[in-house]
Order: structure tokens, then C-alpha cells, then sequence
């Protein structure tokens, strides 16, 4: 789960870590009441909260949003209102919202801090190792682009649970950012900060990007970005009431309230059910060699409960981009029976509309098989993966 | 032969009062496993399916002599299954749970790090020795013993594996499903080193997928294995744009090098047999007889 910037930064400050003073805002007064009351005379930065990175370098459809991107610094009060009022509602289009961009629904309004160097920090986990790993680079612009082209320009740390960062290894952090000896403490207190609100809060990814080091010679966390394990939600419910259902599709929204995977591809209009991810990749790359494009899949995994796999199938059934949909189900843990009883319930609430494959294999495969065949409903049932996505892409072009 | 568990591995099932370990440990014993007992907090004492049943895997242990466990306890207790196991010392252990959290899967590691516990999973169907003994939640019914040993990163690619080498005319040595979770108990360097030692496994299907550099690991391993035996493998996941997990973090950490093009490379280039649709394993499977 994502959360955005004025959130990951409350966060990072309530862990000691120096951010600028901030307000939200919904609407252009608030914009404006906001800024008084962070920092009176200016300047100030205005920030759009919308989940991506780059909005800096982003930009907006529509006309009276001005030419600049999602992060504006603002030198006179009188602009705040007016800035305020292009952003909101607008469209920004940044390198990760893809072409129809995000809608800006709220600003960040904080106090412009002048800084004398910069750096990017991030903690991630490698699970190569596996462990955590800090992320140190010089250069605030593209980090992944960096790790591409340049990883010699990233120095990477690996840190253990318990473990602070050494004497040794914020030696060579300051060596690689040329940063003076006088930072070696402050460094250290910020990356130890960082380590212990990851840890403690059960985050996958926190980036702050740039730290700046301001004219008190303090660090500040100018940006922040903080994704957090779906699967230790549980832990946090603080965290979870963070959540904007407003940034993510409906779809992920809803599989993740049954406990299923979801992930939706950019382009196809196959929808898939499956129970297992590798199935899922599988079947996309099935399907692409004959010519065909998945829309999304949705991992019921291991489900044993047949309302959340009914309700996890009208996901897919309801999903307009859908033309098609490909049910294929080997049971283990998860009982194929279950799973037809799920399509027929799913079926008579939404109807069926689209050409539906099913194919089973494993666990009670012969009993789901005898569902189906006696529920009436127009399902095509296939013997294996590439018969069913035959089946189906036949079954989709004869229907056009 | 086999690798890791026959029919006279002792295996302990944690867990096993729970509906979905009931469910399988009923087939698991009708294929012969052995199980000699499980573990449920506050029902020591008890017996199920004729199983003795205790309070703690050291009791278990003390008094059966298991030597291998397979875990049906949820996502939340797994950090606890786990500290049992390595202190009882318990040789194998499976961990079946999905949606473990990294954080507790990092500890295990550290838990697991100079114990004599191997652990397989999360997230995994676990490991079958068709006929012999089951240590998960396998469609038993599509394994017959045979020469070929399976080691996969996807659970039912797993089952898509034994569907294709049946479709062969073979059967599995040992089925082992490394768990589809980003950390994992067991890699498959593991699992392929194993498999070489095993006389039985005359060749071996090896499923991959997108996300993280385990392929990457295994095919450095493979390729400076002298008496190598053939190893078909698959990767899922060459028309997905990215690793779709771990996206950014996983791509600055492997420096973009994570696509399912270039796990296939290099494991083409360490001698392995990479077939581009697993309709084709069979194919290949049949051409070695």
C-alpha cells in the first residue's frame, strides 16, 4: 500500500526526522489560510498529492493549469490562491501515471527550505540476500534510470534488523556524497531513524528524495515515499486508515478486501482468475502468442470460502475492458468444486455476457466438472492451459 | 530414491487439527506418509486420524522422533512454528501459509541461519515423492513416481509441471515447490544439488518467473557443475513489462536486469534447456528417454 507525501512525511516526523512545516489543502483558501500559517512572509512550495513520483517534471492537461508541473515554489502570497486554484482538479500526467494522468484533488502547501547539498536516501528490501538495503546516491534526478546506466553511482548498504548503521558504513556514506565530517553524526541519527520507522512500521520501500541539508546544517526530508506490505497491514491499523481509495482501481480494492491478488496490465481485454501468480504470468505470455492481451488477473490463491470466490469473479465479470475471461483452476490447497460454485453464483447476480473458459485440474476437478455441465450456463471447458486460451480467443473472434 | 522425504522420512504435522490440515493430512496418510505426530496447542494428548497429537514440537519430537514438519498454521503464527522446529532441530520444514509479512520472513531467515533446519516455502505447495510421502497440499492424484525431479517457484506451475512430464509417460522423483513468496526458505541452488546427488533423478523440469534473481543464482550454479544432468526449465512472465511486485525496488536493486528474457539467457548459456511454452516440456521429456 502507498500513501502520499504530507502522509509519509507526519510519519517521518513522528520518528524525529526534520521536515518541512506543511499544511493540506482541499480547496485555494485553504491553500491560502495554509501558507500563513506555515511560514508567514514565504517563499513556499506547492506541492501536488498525487501517488507518483517525478510530478516536478510532470505535466498538466488542461490549459488553466499553466505550464509548470505538480511542485511550484511560490515567492508571493497573492500567487497562492491562484496556484492553488489552477492544480486542483486539474490533470497531472507524470512519467509513472501513464498518458490519462492523475486528478490533483489536494495541494501541500510548505515552507521553502534553501538547502547548501542534497542527496537521495532510500531503504528497500533486497531480497536477493535477503535484508534491507540503503540506497545512497549524489544525484536527486532518476534513480532507477542511475541504477540502469550508472550503478557505480549508487552506493548500496545492507542493513540487518537489529543493527544500526556502523561507524564504518557512515564513513563511506560520507565519503561517497563528499559530505564534511562535521554531517557524520546527524547522518547517522537520520539513517537510524529512517531504518527504525521502516522496520517498526512495516514498510517495503521509503525514499526520501532529495535530503536536503538546511542553513541550521540539519538534514530534512524535502520529499518522502513510503510503500508498506499489504500482508502486515494487519499490525497497523493506523497505517491502514491512511489508505486513498481515490489513487487505486476498484478492482485492487475490492480483491483485497477477500484476501485475492489483483493486478490490472495496461492494455488486452482478457481477464483471468487463477490461483497462482506464476499460472497468471504464464497464461499472459500463452495468450500473447496467440495473439491476444491480458486485461487483468485476479489470485484467488488458496480461498476456501465460496461467497469471497463468487465475489472475487464478478471483479472480473464486471470489469468493462473485459471481452473475454479465462478461469483456470488446479486445485490443492483450493477446491475446484468451490470455485464452480463461485462462477454459477457470480453468473445468476451479474449474468455473463463474455465468452468464459473454464479449466480444472486437480483437487475435486471431476465433481467442479459436473457443476458446471448441469448449471445450464454457456461455459466452454477446456483439458488444459493452452486449450483453454485456444478455446477462448476462438470463442472471442466468433462472437465479434 | 528420491530427494529430502521417502516413506520412512517421520514427518510431524503443526497444526494438524486445523479443517485445512484435516483435509490433507487424510490424503497425505492414504499415500503412505508417515506421519507420527502433530502438534496442537492444548489438545496434547488427543489423537487424530490415529495420530498422537502434542502440545509442542520438542514433545513431538522427544516422543516420535520426527525428523521432518510440514506447517498448516496461519500467516500470523509462522514466526512461532518456525522458532519450534529450529529448536527442536527438526532437519525439514514446510511452511504452506501465504501473505507472510517480508519483515517476518527476514527474521526467519536470521532464526534459520547455522540451524539444521532446511525450510521450504512460504507460500508453497510443499514437496511430494510421488507414492511415498506428501509434505503439503498437492492434487495427489497427478503424481506417479518416475525419474524426474521438479523444482518450481510457482505452485501450480508445480502442477502444470507433473501434468506435462505425465503426458511424457514419466513420473517425479521428488516435487518441490520452492514457495511463489519474494523471500524464500530455500533457493534453488538447494534443491538442483540435491537433485544431482539423487541416483533416481535422471533429469530434472525447473520452473521460474519474474521477480528477483534466483534463476540468475541457480544458473551460475549449474553452469560449473561438471556431470551435469539435463535441466528443462521454463519462465513465466516474458510479456509482463516488469517485475510486477517489486517494480522500482526490484529494478534498482538488479539494475533493470530482471526481465523473464534475461533469466532465459542466462540460463541457456549455463547449458540448461529453456523451452518457451510449457506445452513443450513433454516434448523435450520424451526426446531424453
Amino acid at each position: 500500500m502507498n500513501i502520499h507525501e504530507y502522509q509519509a512525511k507526519k510519519i517521518l516526523q513522528s520518528y524525529g526526522i526534520k521536515v518541512p512545516e506543511g499544511a493540506i489543502a482541499y480547496t485555494p483558501g485553504e491553500a491560502k489560510r495554509g501558507a500563513q500559517r506555515v511560514s508567514p512572509h514565504g517563499p513556499w512550495m506547492m506541492k501536488a498529492q498525487i501517488q507518483s513520483g517525478a510530478r516536478a517534471d510532470g505535466h498538466f492537461l488542461e490549459k488553466k493549469a499553466g505550464r509548470k508541473g505538480g511542485i511550484r515554489l511560490i515567492k508571493h502570497r497573492k500567487d497562492i490562491f491562484t496556484e492553488a486554484e489552477k492544480m486542483l482538479g486539474s490533470t497531472l500526467v507524470t512519467k509513472q501515471t501513464g498518458d490519462k494522468g492523475k486528478t490533483v484533488s489536494k495541494v501541500y502547501i510548505e515552507k521553502y527550505y534553501k538547502t547548501k547539498q542534497m542527496f537521495y536516501a532510500g531503504l528497500i528490501i533486497n531480497r536477493n540476500v535477503p535484508c534491507i538495503t540503503l540506497l545512497i546516491t549524489p544525484s536527486t534526478t532518476n534513480v532507477l534510470e542511475l541504477a540502469v546506466q550508472e550503478p557505480d553511482k549508487i552506493l548500496y548498504t545492507n542493513l540487518g534488523l537489529d543493527d544500526e548503521v556502523t561507524v564504518e558504513q557512515t564513513t563511506k556514506i560520507l565519503d561517497f556524497l563528499h559530505l564534511n565530517e562535521k554531517y557524520r553524526d546527524e547522518l547517522r541519527d537520520f539513517i537510524n531513524k529512517m531504518h527504525k520507522a521502516f522496520l517498526e512500521l512495516d514498510a517495503i520501500m521509503m525514499e526520501i528524495n532529495p535530503v536536503g541539508i538546511d542553513s541550521e546544517d540539519k538534514l530534512i526530508a524535502l520529499d518522502a515515499k513510503i510503500s508498506f506490505d499489504d500482508n502486515a497491514l494487519y499490525r497497523h491499523p493506523d497505517i491502514w486508515q491512511l489508505h486513498d481509495d481515490y489513487e487505486d482501481d476498484a478492482g485492487t480494492l475490492k480483491a483485497a478486501q477477500y484476501g485475492f491478488g489483483y493486478y490490472k496490465l495496461d492494455e488486452g481485454s482478457i481477464g483471468c482468475i487463477v490461483n497462482g501468480d506464476g499460472v497468471a504470468l504464464s497464461m499472459a505470455d500463452m495468450l500473447d502468442a496467440h495473439g491476444e492481451q491480458m486485461a487483468c488477473f485476479l489470485n484467488v490463491k488458496g480461498g476456501v470460502d465460496k461467497d469471497k470466490i463468487s465475489s472475487g469473479i464478478k471483479i472480473i465479470m464486471t470489469n468493462p475492458r473485459v471481452e473475454g475471461i479465462l478461469i483456470n483452476i488446479l486445485g490443492g490447497f483450493l477446491r475446484c468444486n468451490l470455485v464452480a460454485d463461485g462462477i454459477i453464483a457470480a453468473a445468476s447476480e451479474v449474468g455473463l455476457n463474455v465468452p468464459l473458459v473454464v479449466r480444472f485440474e486437480g483437487t475435486n476437478k471431476d465433481e467442479a466438472k459436473d457443476i458446471l455441465d448441469s448449471s445450464g450456463l454457456p461455459v466452454i471447458q477446456a483439458d488444459s492451459m493452452e486449450d483453454a486460451v485456444v478455446k477462448l480467443v476462438k470463442a472471442m473472434r466468433e462472437s465479434d | 530414491m528420491s530427494i529430502l522425504v521417502n516413506k520412512s522420512t517421520r514427518v510431524l504435522v503443526q497444526g494438524i487439527t486445523g479443517v485445512q490440515a484435516s483435509f490433507h493430512v487424510k490424503r497425505a496418510l492414504a499415500i503412505g506418509t508417515k506421519i507420527v505426530s502433530g502438534v496442537s496447542p492444548q489438545r496434547g494428548g488427543t489423537k487424530y486420524f490415529g495420530v498422537p497429537v502434542f502440545n509442542t514440537v520438542q514433545e513431538a519430537v522427544t516422543e516420535t522422533k520426527a525428523e521432518a514438519s510440514v506447517m498448516f498454521v496461519p500467516a500470523r503464527a509462522v514466526k512461532s512454528a518456525v522458532k519450534e522446529v529450529v529448536e527442536a532441530g527438526i532437519k525439514l520444514a514446510v511452511m504452506i501459509a501465504d501473505n507472510v509479512p517480508v519483515r517476518d520472513m527476514l527474521e526467519i531467515k536470521t532464526m534459520l541461519k547455522g540451524s539444521e533446519t532446511m525450510l521450504i516455502g512460504p507460500n508453497t505447495p510443499g514437496i511430494i515423492t510421488p507414492k511415498e510421502a506428501c509434505l503439503g497440499i498437492f492434487p495427489e492424484n497427478i503424481h506417479q513416481p518416475g525419474n524426474i525431479g521438479v523444482v518450481s517457484r510457482s505452485s501450480t506451475l508445480t502442477y502444470e509441471a507433473a501434468l506435462e512430464i505425465d503426458r511424457a509417460g514419466l513420473g517425479q522423483s521428488t516435487v518441490v515447490g520452492l514457495g511463489d513468496d519474494m523471500i524464500i526458505g530455500t533457493d534453488f541452488v538447494e534443491i538442483l544439488k540435491r537433485f544431482h546427488e539423487d541416483d533416481n533423478t535422471k533429469a530434472i523440469v525447473l520452473l521460474g518467473k519474474l521477480g528477483g534473481m534466483y534463476e540468475e543464482i541457480c544458473a551460475q550454479y549449474y553452469a560449473d557443475i561438471k556431470h551435469k544432468k539435463p535441466v528443462i526449465a521454463y519462465i513465466a512472465g516474458t510479456t509482463m513489462p516488469f517485475d510486477y511486485k517489486m517494480g522500482y525496488a526490484g529494478d534498482i536493486i538488479t539494475h533493470g536486469k530482471i526481465t523473464a528474457e534475461h533469466k532465459r539467457e542466462v540460463m541457456r548459456s549455463s547449458g540448461m534447456i529453456v523451452v518457451e511454452n510449457l506445452s513443450q516440456i513433454h516434448e523435450y521429456l520424451s526426446a531424453l528417454k
